[in-house]
C-alpha cells in the first residue's frame, strides 16, 4: 500500500465511529467517495425522507452523478457495466411514485449488488481480482453500516470482522513470486456466509415494514418495535465545508485595537455563532452552526445538501429536513445573504419580515433549526457578536458612498447611471433604494418582480433591498441566486424594466456595481505563519476565555455549552494541524477544557477552577511552543 | 448469477488489449509507455493518466501513453514484457523488480519535504496498550503482507523489540493477524474496536475521522522508508528516459503542481538515490523476498 492514499485525508463515514463521542464538532470531515449505486442508495433514503418527496431528484439520484462524484456516470450507468441486477423494480417504483415500495427494490438492489461481488470474490482465480471484489463489496455495504452499528452493534463487530477474515483469506500474489500466500477458500466461504447470512434475514426479506424515516436499519430489529436512532447523516453530494477561499472576517472591535477577550459577551457570542450545540437534531448532529453558512460573517459558496440546496450556496430552511414542524412544504430554498454589516442592514429575512434582529436569530435557532429555546444570555450574546460584524474595507467609495479618485472611468460613468431617474423604474434611479450614503440599501422591501407569484393574484414577491457592499464576492443574485454575476443583474434590470441602456452603459454600471461591491482585502491570507489551524486555536481559547467570567458566577448552563462545544472542536482540529506532531498537546489541552466541564457538572467548582487554570497555563505554553 | 460484461471486465480487458498493443508500440521508437497502478477508483485514474500523459507528452516532444494495471506484481510484469517502459511502484516491488528483471529507479515522492515515512504501530488511547509487548495474544490488522509501511516495517519493530523471531512467528505473537486490504480498512478496523491495533504509514491515521484520530494514538515507529518511486524498465532509450526525467522534475515548478494531484498527489519528486533503498533490499531479505 501506498503513502498517496493518504493525501485526499479522506474520512470513511462509518457511523459505528460516532456513536461513542460526545458533543458534535464543526469541523466537517472530507468523506471516502462513494461508489454510484451506493450513492443512489443513500440519496434516495435521504430525499424519501422529505415531505413532499421530491421524485424528480429520487430519478436523477439514479440517473445522474452526485454533485461532486469521481466518478463519471451515475447509478444506472454504472449498474449497467458493472452488474446483473434487474434495476427494473426500483424504476417501477419511482415512475409509480410509490415510496414504501421505492424502499424496499433500492434496499435490496444494494443488497443483491454485495452478494453479486461476493460471488465475484469468491470466484475470483487470482488474489488481486477477488481483493478488489472484496472492497467493491464492502464500499457497497458501507450503505447500510450506520442502521446495523446503531442497531445492532453486535453484528456490526461480527460483520466487520467478517470483512477482514475475507480480505485476509484472499492471499496474497506477492511480486513476482516472491511474498506470495495462497487463498483459504474455506475461510473465505465461512466469513461470506457471516455476511450473506445478515443481508438476507435484513436486506433481503420480500417485505418490510413501513418507515416514517427511510434509513438503514436491520429489518429484524425494526420488527421488535425497539425505538433506535441512526445517527443523522447528509448523502452524498452535500458540502458543509467552509468555501475557500475563507471571507475575511471584520470586527468593528478589533478594528479599533480592542481585544475579543475583553469583551466576554461578545466573545461567548462567537463561540454560539460557532456552535452546533445551540440547534437541535439534525443540525446538532451534523456539526451544522451559524458560521456553517455565514463563514465569517459573510456567506459560503459552497454549502450544499440534496433536497434542501438547489444550487451551491443556497439552502431551504423552512423544508422538511432541519425541523420537521417547521416544515412549509414549500421547495423555496434561499441564496444564503451575507451577513456583513448586520446592524445596519435590518429588517431581517429575505423578505424583511423580522424587525429585531433578536428575533429573527430565535426563529432560526428555535424554528429552522430545531433547537432550544435559547436563554437571554445567549440571544443577548449572540447579539452582541453579530452586531459587532463590519462592512469590508473599500478605498473605491468614501463614507458617503461616493467612488473616490481611485476608482475607474467607466465605473464613474457607472455612478451617473446609477444616480439617474428612469422611467422603467417609476422614475426613481437604482440609488433610490441602494441608498449610497445609507449603505447602500434603504431598509425596505420591494417587489421588483425577481419572483413569480406563488398563486394568481398574490402580492408577496418584495424582498428587503440588500446593500451592494461587498457583492463582487457573493455571487450569485438575487434571493433565489438566479443571477450568476453582477453583469447579468444588470441585464436584468435593463430589460425587464426597459431602461434601455446600450451595451456601454450596461458595462459602465457594471463597472460601477464591482466598485461598490468590491473590498481591500475580501479574503483570509493563509500562509506558513497564519494557518488554518492557528485562525482556529486562537479564537477557541478565545472563546475559552469567556470562562473567567462565568466560572465566578457559577452558571453552569452556559459554561457547558461552552466547554462542550470549544473542547470538542479544538480536538477536532487538531487533525486540521500541519505540525502532526504538536496534535497530542493539542488533545491533551482540549481534554483539560472537557474537565473543567466534568467539574461543573459534578458541582466542584474548585476543581473547575483549578482545571481552566491549569489549561491557560498549557495553552500558553503552546501557544508559544506551536507558532 | 453468471456475470457478462462490466466495467471491470472491460478495463481489464482493454487494458489487456492495450499491452498486446503496447508490445508492439513499446518496440516503436520515440513512444512512452507509463504503467499505472489502481487506486481505490480506477475510473478517475483512467482520467488522472489522460490529463499527465498528454502533459508530459507536450514536454518530451513524443507520445506518452498510459495503462492501468491490476497491481504491482502486474506492473512489473509489464516492466520485463516490454509492454511498459515507466512505472510508478512501491519500494518493496521496486526491490525485487529490480533483482529480477533490472528495473531502473528514476524518481522518488517527496511527501512533508522528505522522500521517506515511517510506518507505525498505532492502538486507541483507551485500551490501556502501552507497548509492543501488550499486543501479545491481541488482534492486529496489518494493510496488505506486501506492504512495506503497512506490514513489513511495522512488525519488524516487534522483531527489533525481542517479541517475534521472525516473520513466519508473527501468528504465535499475536492472538490474530488480519490484513485489512488497505491503510484505511486497517486504521478503521483498530478504531471500531475491531482489533487491538494497527500497523500502517505514519500518516494513516489522517484518514480516520477528526474524533477517531483524537481517540487513536501509537505505539512504536520504524526506521525511514524511502517513499514510492518511479522506475522504468532496463533499456529503454537514454536520452528519452533523461527527457521523462526531466520533464517530471519540472512539476516541482510552481506552474506545473498542481498536475501532481494527477499522479497520486505527492508534493513533489526528487531524483531516485538507488541508496536510499538498502534498507528495503535489507528488509526484502530479512522476510526472504529477496535473496
Amino acid at each position: 500500500m501506498v503513502i498517496r492514499e493518504l493525501q485526499g485525508l479522506l474520512f470513511m463515514a462509518c457511523a459505528g465511529a460516532f456513536l461513542s463521542f460526545g458533543p458534535t464538532n464543526a469541523t466537517p470531515a472530507k468523506e471516502t467517495p462513494w461508489l454510484p449505486d451506493a450513492a443512489a442508495y443513500r440519496l434516495t433514503l435521504f430525499l424519501g425522507s422529505l415531505e413532499p418527496l421530491p421524485w424528480n431528484d429520487v430519478a436523477s439520484a439514479w440517473s445522474d452523478t452526485h454533485r461532486n462524484s469521481e466518478f463519471s456516470e451515475g447509478a444506472l450507468a454504472w449498474l449497467r457495466d458493472t452488474s446483473d441486477v434487474d434495476t427494473g423494480p426500483l424504476l417501477d417504483t419511482i415512475e409509480n411514485k410509490d415510496r414504501q415500495a421505492l424502499f424496499a427494490a433500492a434496499t435490496q438492489l444494494v443488497a443483491l449488488r454485495i452478494e453479486e461481488e461476493l460471488d465475484r470474490a469468491l470466484d475470483a482465480e487470482d488474489p488481486a481480482t477477488a481483493q478488489q471484489a472484496v472492497r467493491t463489496a464492502r464500499e457497497i455495504y458501507r450503505a447500510f453500516a450506520d442502521g446495523i452499528a446503531a442497531a445492532d452493534p453486535g453484528a456490526a463487530r461480527q460483520i466487520g470482522l467478517a470483512w477482514l477474515e475475507l480480505n485476509s483469506a484472499t492471499g496474497s500474489a506477492g511480486v513476482l513470486g516472491a511474498g506470495g500466500t495462497p487463498a483459504d477458500r474455506e475461510a473465505m466461504a465461512e466469513a461470506r456466509t457471516a455476511i450473506s447470512d445478515y443481508l438476507s434475514a435484513n436486506y433481503l426479506v420480500d417485505e418490510f415494514a413501513p418507515r416514517q424515516i427511510l434509513n438503514t436499519l436491520p429489518e429484524t430489529v425494526v420488527l421488535t418495535g425497539r425505538s433506535v436512532e441512526v445517527p443523522p447523516s447528509l448523502p452524498p453530494g452535500s458540502d458543509i465545508f467552509d468555501q475557500d477561499p475563507l471571507p475575511l472576517l471584520v470586527l468593528n472591535f478589533e478594528e479599533q485595537g480592542i481585544d475579543e477577550s475583553d469583551l466576554p459577551l461578545v466573545a461567548y457570542g462567537d463561540m454560539l455563532f460557532d456552535s452546533a450545540q445551540i440547534f437541535g437534531s439534525p443540525a446538532r448532529d451534523l456539526g451544522i452552526a451559524c458560521s456553517t453558512c455565514h463563514n465569517r460573517s459573510d456567506i459560503n459558496q459552497r454549502f450544499f445538501i440534496p433536497g434542501a440546496s438547489h444550487q451551491p450556496g443556497a439552502i431551504d430552511v423552512d423544508g422538511a429536513f432541519f425541523n420537521p414542524v417547521f416544515n412549509d412544504r414549500r421547495d423555496d430554498p434561499l441564496d444564503i445573504p451575507s451577513l456583513r454589516g448586520l446592524r445596519f442592514t435590518g429588517p431581517y429575512g429575505r423578505d424583511g419580515r423580522f424587525a429585531s434582529l433578536r428575533d429573527f436569530t430565535r426563529n432560526v435557532i428555535v424554528n429552522e433549526f430545531g433547537g432550544a429555546e435559547p436563554t437571554p444570555f445567549m440571544l443577548d450574546a449572540l447579539l452582541a457578536y453579530m452586531l459587532e460584524f463590519d462592512f469590508l474595507p473599500n478605498t473605491l467609495l468614501t463614507a458617503d458612498g461616493k467612488l473616490t479618485g481611485q476608482a475607474a472611468e467607466a465605473a464613474r460613468r457607472g455612478e451617473a447611471i446609477f444616480d439617474r431617474p428612469f422611467a422603467g423604474l417609476g422614475d426613481r434611479s437604482c440609488a433610490s433604494c441602494h441608498v449610497p450614503d445609507g449603505n447602500f440599501l434603504d431598509r425596505q422591501a420591494h417587489d421588483i418582480g425577481s419572483a413569480e407569484p406563488a398563486y394568481a393574484g398574490a402580492r408577496a414577491g418584495a424582498f428587503d433591498t440588500p446593500t451592494l457592499l461587498g457583492t463582487v464576492y457573493t455571487a450569485p443574485y438575487f434571493h433565489d441566486g438566479s443571477l450568476p454575476t453582477l453583469a447579468s443583474v444588470v441585464d436584468w434590470f435593463d430589460e425587464s424594466k426597459s431602461l434601455g441602456l446600450s451595451e456601454t452603459e450596461r458595462a459602465d454600471l457594471t463597472a460601477y456595481l464591482e466598485a461598490v461591491g468590491s473590498a481591500d482585502e475580501p479574503y483570509e491570507t493563509f500562509d506558513a505563519e497564519n494557518t488554518a489551524f492557528r485562525l482556529a486555536f486562537s479564537e477557541l481559547t478565545t472563546f475559552a476565555s469567556t470562562l473567567d467570567t462565568l466560572l465566578p458566577r457559577r452558571d453552569a448552563e452556559h459554561i457547558l455549552l461552552l466547554t462542550d462545544t470549544v473542547a470538542t472542536d479544538l480536538s477536532a482540529d487538531a487533525s486540521t494541524m500541519s505540525n502532526l506532531t504538536g496534535r497530542p498537546e493539542v488533545y491533551a489541552l482540549a481534554e483539560r477544557l472537557a474537565k473543567v466541564g466534568v467539574a461543573v457538572r459534578d458541582e466542584d467548582w474548585e476543581a473547575a477552577e483549578a482545571h481552566w487554570s491549569a489549561f491557560k497555563d498549557e495553552a500558553r505554553l503552546i501557544e508559544e511552543r506551536a507558532f | 448469477m453468471p456475470i457478462q460484461w462490466n466495467r471491470r471486465a472491460a478495463l481489464v480487458i482493454s487494458a489487456a488489449g492495450m499491452l498486446s498493443l503496447a508490445t508492439r508500440l513499446a518496440a516503436e521508437e520515440g513512444r512512452l509507455r507509463l504503467a499505472f497502478i489502481p487506486q481505490e477508483n480506477p475510473q478517475k485514474l483512467l482520467g488522472d493518466i489522460e490529463a499527465i500523459t498528454g502533459w508530459l507528452s507536450g514536454e518530451i516532444g513524443v507520445p506518452v501513453e498510459g495503462f492501468v494495471t491490476i497491481d504491482h506484481a502486474a506492473a512489473v510484469e509489464a516492466l520485463r514484457n516490454g509492454d511498459a517502459d515507466i512505472s510508478f511502484m512501491g519500494a518493496l516491488p521496486f526491490v525485487l523488480a529490480e533483482a529480477e528483471i533490472g528495473a531502473v529507479p528514476l524518481l522518488s515522492e517527496v511527501y512533508r519535504n522528505a522522500p521517506s515515512y515511517t510506518g507505525r504501530v498505532f492502538v486507541r488511547r483507551d485500551s490501556g496498550v502501552e507497548s509492543l509487548a501488550d499486543l501479545r495474544g491481541r488482534d492486529i490488522a496489518f494493510a496488505d503482507p506486501i506492504s512495506e509501511s503497512g506490514y513489513l516495517y511495522p512488525l519488524a519493530e516487534f522483531m527489533n523489540a525481542g517479541l517475534i523471531d521472525g516473520p513466519g512467528e508473527a501468528e504465535a505473537f499475536f492472538g490474530r493477524v488480519f490484513f485489512a486490504g488497505g491503510y484505511q480498512q486497517a486504521m478503521q478496523a483498530v478504531a471500531e474496536g475491531l482489533v487491538d491495533a494497527a500497523g500502517a504509514s505514519q500518516y494513516a491515521d489522517l484518514l480516520l475521522t477528526p474524533e477517531q484520530q483524537a481517540a487513536v494514538t501509537w505505539i512504536a515507529e520504524s526506521e525511514a522508508i524511502p517513499s514510492h518511486l518511479v522506475i522504468a524498465r532496463p533499456g529503454v532509450d537514454a536520452d528519452l528516459q533523461r527527457r521523462f526525467v526531466d520533464a517530471m522534475m519540472r512539476l516541482n515548478e510552481a506552474d506545473n503542481r498542481d498536475m501532481l494531484r494527477y499522479i497520486y498527489g505527492p508534493d513533489g519528486y526528487v531524483k531516485a538515490d538507488p541508496a536510499a533503498y538498502d534498507g528495503v533490499r535489507d528488509m526484502a531479505r530479512r522476510y526472504g523476498l529477496l535473496e
